[in-house]
């Protein structure tokens, strides 16, 4: 097994994970009268307003570190390998024979990291403004409110294809964000190029590697 | 049931504010201390507890005078309201006579229809952490009264009946008189269900905008964004399922090529 993500890395992920999809439920549920019910359970739709707010306020963090962690590895296009992946789609939607290897994330991956970034920035901050709207110049506020809509066009789509790929779309990655280790074969496919410079530079982490390469 | 509506003739009013007054009564909104800024307008805008405010502008008539304009200011009630469009808990909402009422107990106090009302008229109250606006009297109009500002009005200047009568007796009042005056409330977001008839064109006027409509702003968000968020929901979700069923999940077991068994 080898070691693909740190304990930091993994809580970053599960808080910015959970907030995320606290802030989908609970906005979904003022965004559509049809899901007006959710507040039903918290006590009416007031508190589901203050939930999906104080949320919003504990996703701000998660959002800063996640940045931090990744944009490095996730949030930076490297051409024209890059390229050659798009232009195949990275093997993920028809059959190609050899794929462009690839680093520690996919370009797939990194536009997921830069829609999350940009899009999240853009969220806090509309989010803020249409909390404590009434200091603030009518125009500005008033496009804050289709701008946090379409946060959420841009973010769901890329929240769901990244939980699909992360579960059954790709068998074996979920580990990464559990125990942080996940198989060479599973590095092999997923990070090749990641795999060789860890392993050149002598800093993979490796765990029981003897007793499963035996096999 | 026949859309009902409001017309106010600023031609007979005589700015005596018994309509304003009428309101609080009716609604129960008590006043709050004022202070005197040599108007008559009083207070200076609407307010959480003032729904109804007569509006008074003094403007040059051409010839060294003045004239006094008044305005009975308060909601419109758009058929094509933005108010209720943005509204997320159903608190806004329009009535079978077409107005636009509110349920104070559902408003969550987003305050997302102060920013999109064209008329500038939902005011946010921080002491409830709710919105208030008139709300054409509806516990009058829903027992075939009259609502309290009409009422109360001793000149004539407001009258309240079925709205295709009240749009036909503005404009043949505009046509008897003649010259500037103008049928305003008609001619957009669907039509208001407060008509005005005007002694002077709508631009002369203070915080009266000429041509209102629903804001781009919540056109984009309500109308284009949402239904689009939908379908890429739907997308998405039934993107990853065929995807599962025609391509497959990836392999990413340790089969090489050519050695693997069944895989």
């Amino acid at each position: 097994m080898i070691k693909a993500s740190d304990a930091f890395e993994r809580i970053i992920h599960w808080w910015l994970a959970i907030t995320c999809l606290l802030l989908i439920i609970t906005g979904l549920g003022m965004m559509f009268h049809s899901f007006n019910f959710l507040g039903i359970p918290v006590g009416g739709l007031k508190n589901l307003k203050l939930i999906h707010n104080f949320t919003g306020i504990l996703f701000i963090p998660a959002l800063i570190f996640a940045i931090l962690i990744w944009w490095k590895e996730a949030g930076i296009f490297k051409f024209p390998e890059d390229l050659e992946w798009i232009k195949c789609a990275g093997g993920y939607l028809w059959h190609v024979e050899n794929p462009p290897e690839t680093g520690k994330y996919n370009p797939g991956q990194k536009a997921f990291f830069l829609a999350v970034a940009g899009f999240g920035v853009l969220m806090v901050i509309s989010g803020l403004i249409m909390w404590f709207p009434l200091i603030l110049p009518r125009a500005l506020v008033s496009w804050m409110y289709p701008l946090h809509a379409l946060g959420l066009l841009v973010i769901f789509p890329f929240f769901f294809i990244h939980l699909y790929l992360g579960t059954i779309g790709v068998p074996g990655s979920a580990q990464a964000i559990f125990t942080g280790y996940v198989t060479r074969s599973w590095a092999e496919k997923q990070c090749p190029k990641w795999l060789k410079e860890m392993e050149e530079s002598g800093k993979l982490e490796v765990f029981g590697e003897e007793k499963g390469a035996s096999h | 049931m026949s859309e009902k509506a409001k017309l106010y003739d600023a031609t007979k009013c005589t700015g005596c504010r018994g309509c304003q007054l009428a309101c609080k009564q009716w609604n129960q909104l008590p006043a709050k201390q004022t202070e005197n800024r040599g108007t008559y307008q009083n207070p200076p805008d609407l307010q959480p507890n003032t729904w109804l405010l007569m509006r008074f502008q003094e403007i040059s008539d051409g010839n060294g005078g003045v004239k006094w304009l008044f305005r009975k200011d308060a909601c419109m009630h758009c058929t094509d309201a933005a108010c209720v469009k943005v509204c997320p808990s159903g608190a806004l909402y329009h009535t079978k006579y077409g107005t636009v009422a509110l349920d104070q107990s559902k408003c969550i106090g987003c305050k997302e229809c102060i920013y999109a009302c064209p008329f500038d008229v939902p005011r946010y109250d921080p002491a409830t952490d709710k919105i208030a606006k008139c709300d054409m009297c509806f516990s009058r109009i829903d027992n075939a009264m009259e609502p309290a500002c009409v009422k109360a009005c001793p000149t004539g200047a407001l009258q309240f009946g079925d709205k295709d009568e009240m749009v036909k007796l503005a404009h043949q009042r505009v046509k008897d008189l003649g010259g500037n005056a103008y049928v305003y409330g008609d001619k957009f977001v669907g039509g208001t269900h407060m008509i005005y008839v005007l002694p002077e064109k709508p631009a002369v006027y203070d915080a009266l905008p000429e041509h209102p409509r629903v804001p781009l702003s919540v056109i984009a968000w309500k109308d284009w964004l949402k239904p689009f968020s939908l379908l890429a929901t739907g997308g998405v979700i039934a993107g990853a399922f065929l995807h599962y069923l025609i391509h497959g999940p990836k392999d990413t077991s340790g089969d090489k090529a050519g050695e693997g068994g069944g895989k």
